[in-house]
């Protein structure tokens, strides 16, 4: 980080030096651009930034989530319908988030760079997603108070904690947690809020240029759109710390938020979450001094950042997951190996800076997912620590960190 | 950061070894210390004789409770207590041995998980209606559940108008004879597994790899240490894990003044554990502990002799808890400063034990911390 404002500082005082048209006697040319020191930015002594759609949104996933769990309460149709809110239905418990026109499966794998052109793909992530929600309803809620063994559904002891698998062992309301990190939040923030096509849409650019502000809000589009990015990761924190967020990571929501913040506190990756902050605070100052060189490597860095989030809890995972299976504890397995296949259909929203596209194909995401449920007839009753270690080096391969290494993070 | 670096090490070397060999059941020790006599005192001396000793007494928990639901009384109620802190006494004796048939029974969770859900429970009750075997009642069975029947429905006498002329007193009744015989068939299970042919594997199972039984003892005995009785009797209700204190979560919460009785148990059987103490005169030691491994080995840190060093280090935590109040409510409530204290002395040696006894005895850790939710 320093050394981009080095260079970029050394840049403008070599270009100026060439610059006839300098007329304040000393440097010259655009100032550096500096990120304060909080997420703050103001205009006419005013705040530039919202991000409350962001905040309902997670607040929404936060309730449906909850709501896998209730089987004396919760319907196929009832889940459907908050998962697909629609505005003024209650939904939810929370009137604010029923009163609003937002919905999470609107935002689920519908990113501009992904998916504006992929209809196809993004009609079946949705499925997917809805059908966690069929799964759920119609062969784990009706075996609530059944053991489970390997092809029936029911309950399984993790320690002291019960948990409640399909016939295959999976904890579909794990998947679809985990998974939404990756179809909803991660695309959105990645491949739609920090992408081009969506900062420089339209007169954006211009627009920005010129100070010219979105109606009556007090932030240009651009600023805006920044903003929601930002807000996807730290929508969940209390209001009056959202320009401070780093003293509570991992605490404000079941997203991305918690999972920066344990990926963060594992030595190996400590200061993943205060490079991911610095870069949104300094690509949002570059959109204030209309520097988009510096706002676009910022961008940049946040993509790799949060691929690789993605990418190091799918590989703790499967490798926690792979303790338990080799001693015995089918329970506390299937719960991790339930995470992790959330986390591996998470890894399609991962972004390639290079190429703008996922690090991992749609294809090769989708043999992960075979593979892990298909080492016998029973799904995660029969994996085996082999086909762990291979997903788990596969993923590892395309990211400068090791196996190992995400494994020790807790 | 330390522990880490050892357990990245520990990865690696779990995946150096599952690339070069493929059946790892064949590693053989690669020091020479006598595994198989090592074996042979654990299973014969200590684990055997401490599951016959619990067995005897859950048979006196179960002949109480016949008792005390044929006829309550004061005195038919003084003898199940008595009984049920005798078998809870003698449970404190096993229940670090979570291996074979009780890892695959859930055998330490189903008798002993604290706090008990005295709500649950009730609602069982008044609908007459309950299912132990579901993990999700593991929270209202075993020695937690007992001590709520037992001790957390008011005075003596109106407990005793529950089982007695109460709305729901045959069901409270039953309830209760349902938790005893459920904890003497889960018992009963683990027992005669070791008496036929668990036994028999476990003492030749001497091989070094995650499979051998050195290995799965060391690792159930270290992750009861650190989680059952380090964090569990102490630390959890000390509020280490929670920044504020839980004395709710205390072992024992309606009886409230064996606490410590149970913990002191439970730290004697861990010290006699690591010194390879037999169960009693009758099951004299043969010699061979984690105490002599580590002392043929020649272990060492800082100068000193490692199995020194822990032994040291349990009588300093045995020296915090001689502090205690017998009730850890009140400690907790008045001075929790010296509950802190008795955790700290008790979390030196996950140190000593899970990083440098195991680095010295060559095992892997096998567990790791939960994710937490």
């Amino acid at each position: 980080m320093k050394k981009i404002l080095l260079l970029s500082c050394f840049i403008s005082i070599f270009l100026s030096s060439c610059d006839t048209n300098d007329d304040s006697g000393l440097c010259c040319g655009p100032d550096p651009i500096i990120a304060p020191q909080n997420y703050a930015f103001l205009r006419n002594n005013e705040s530039t930034v919202k991000f409350t759609g962001q905040t309902t949104r997670i607040f929404m996933a936060e309730e449906i989530i909850s709501a896998l769990k209730n089987n004396d309460t919760q319907t196929q149709s009832s889940l459907l319908a908050m998962f697909d809110h629609q505005e003024g239905a209650a939904d939810f418990s929370d009137p604010e988030l029923n009163a609003s026109g937002k919905s999470v499966r609107s935002k689920t794998a519908a990113s501009s760079d992904y998916f504006s052109a992929n209809a196809t793909e993004a009609a079946e992530i949705k499925s997917m997603f809805d059908s966690y929600i069929g799964i759920q309803t119609s062969e784990v809620f009706p075996n609530w108070n059944t053991v489970a063994t390997p092809g029936v559904a029911g309950q399984i002891a993790d320690g002291s904690d019960t948990r409640y698998i399909g016939a295959n062992g999976l904890e579909y309301n794990q998947a679809f947690a985990k998974g939404l990190i990756g179809a909803f939040v991660t695309d959105q923030i990645l491949n739609n809020y920090l992408s081009p096509s969506v900062l420089d849409a339209g007169d954006n650019v211009s627009n920005n240029d010129n100070d010219i502000t979105d109606g009556d809000n007090n932030y240009t589009t651009m600023e805006h759109k920044w903003d929601e990015a930002y807000g996807y990761l730290f929508g969940g924190v209390a209001q009056e710390n959202q320009a401070d967020p780093l003293p509570s990571i991992g605490q404000n929501d079941s997203f991305l938020n918690k999972y920066v913040g344990k990926t963060n506190s594992d030595s190996d990756f400590e200061g993943i979450a205060q490079e991911i902050f610095d870069a949104f605070k300094l690509g949002r100052a570059a959109i204030v001094g209309k520097d988009y060189d510096v706002r676009n490597t910022q961008a940049a860095i946040l993509q790799e950042k949060i691929s690789q989030v993605i990418a190091i809890r799918a590989v703790y995972y499967l490798q926690t997951g792979k303790l338990s299976i080799e001693s015995g504890n089918f329970g506390a397995a299937f719960h991790d190996l339930s995470e992790g296949y959330g986390f591996l259909t998470s890894l399609r929203f991962t972004r390639d800076t290079q190429t703008g596209t996922s690090i991992f194909t749609r294809s090769e995401v989708g043999s992960f997912i075979s593979e892990l449920m298909s080492d016998g007839p029973n799904g995660l009753w029969d994996v085996t620590p082999a086909t762990l270690d291979t997903i788990s080096e596969q993923i590892a391969s395309k990211f400068d960190f090791t196996v190992a290494q995400a494994a020790s993070s807790n | 950061m330390k522990k880490n670096i050892t357990f990245i090490l520990i990865i690696l070397l779990a995946f150096v070894s599952a690339c070069g060999v493929d059946d790892t059941s064949d590693i053989q020790p690669t020091d020479s210390y006598d595994r198989s006599a090592l074996l042979v005192n654990w299973a014969d001396n200590i684990i055997i004789p401490g599951y016959a000793n619990f067995s005897q007494k859950l048979t006196a928990l179960e002949v109480a409770s016949e008792d005390f639901t044929q006829s309550p009384s004061a005195i038919s109620l003084d003898g199940i207590r008595n009984s049920w802190l005798d078998a809870n006494i003698a449970f404190q004796k096993i229940s670090m041995f979570e291996i074979g048939r009780a890892q695959t029974l859930n055998y330490r969770n189903r008798l002993n998980v604290y706090p008990t859900n005295s709500q649950e429970i009730e609602g069982y009750i008044s609908a007459n209606s309950w299912n132990l075997e579901l993990p999700s009642t593991i929270d209202a069975q075993g020695f937690s559940a007992l001590d709520y029947l037992l001790y957390g429905l008011g005075t003596d006498q109106e407990l005793l108008e529950k089982f007695t002329t109460g709305p729901n007193a045959s069901s409270y009744k039953m309830y209760l004879l349902d938790l005893v015989t459920t904890m003497q068939n889960l018992t009963s299970e683990v027992f005669s597994d070791w008496n036929n042919g668990y036994r028999a594997s476990y003492i030749t199972n001497i091989s070094s790899s995650a499979s051998g039984s050195v290995d799965q003892t060391v690792n159930a005995f270290l992750f009861y240490y650190e989680k059952a009785l380090r964090a569990g009797k102490v630390g959890i209700p000390a509020g280490v894990f929670s920044g504020s204190p839980l004395p709710q979560n205390v072992e024992s919460y309606y009886n409230q003044t064996v606490s410590k009785l149970l913990l002191t148990q439970a730290l004697n059987a861990t010290v006699d554990f690591f010194n390879g103490k037999g169960f009693s005169s009758e099951y004299q030691s043969n010699g061979f502990s984690l105490n002599s491994y580590l002392e043929a080995l020649g272990s060492e840190k800082n100068d000193a002799s490692l199995q020194t060093l822990i032994n040291n280090q349990f009588q300093v935590a045995f020296s915090k808890i001689e502090l205690l109040n017998d009730n850890f409510i009140q400690q907790i409530t008045n001075d929790n400063t010296k509950m802190l204290e008795a955790y700290d002395e008790l979390q030196r040696n996950v140190i000593l034990m899970k990083v440098d006894m195991l680095q010295a005895l060559s095992i892997d850790v096998n567990y790791v911390d939960a994710d937490g939710d």
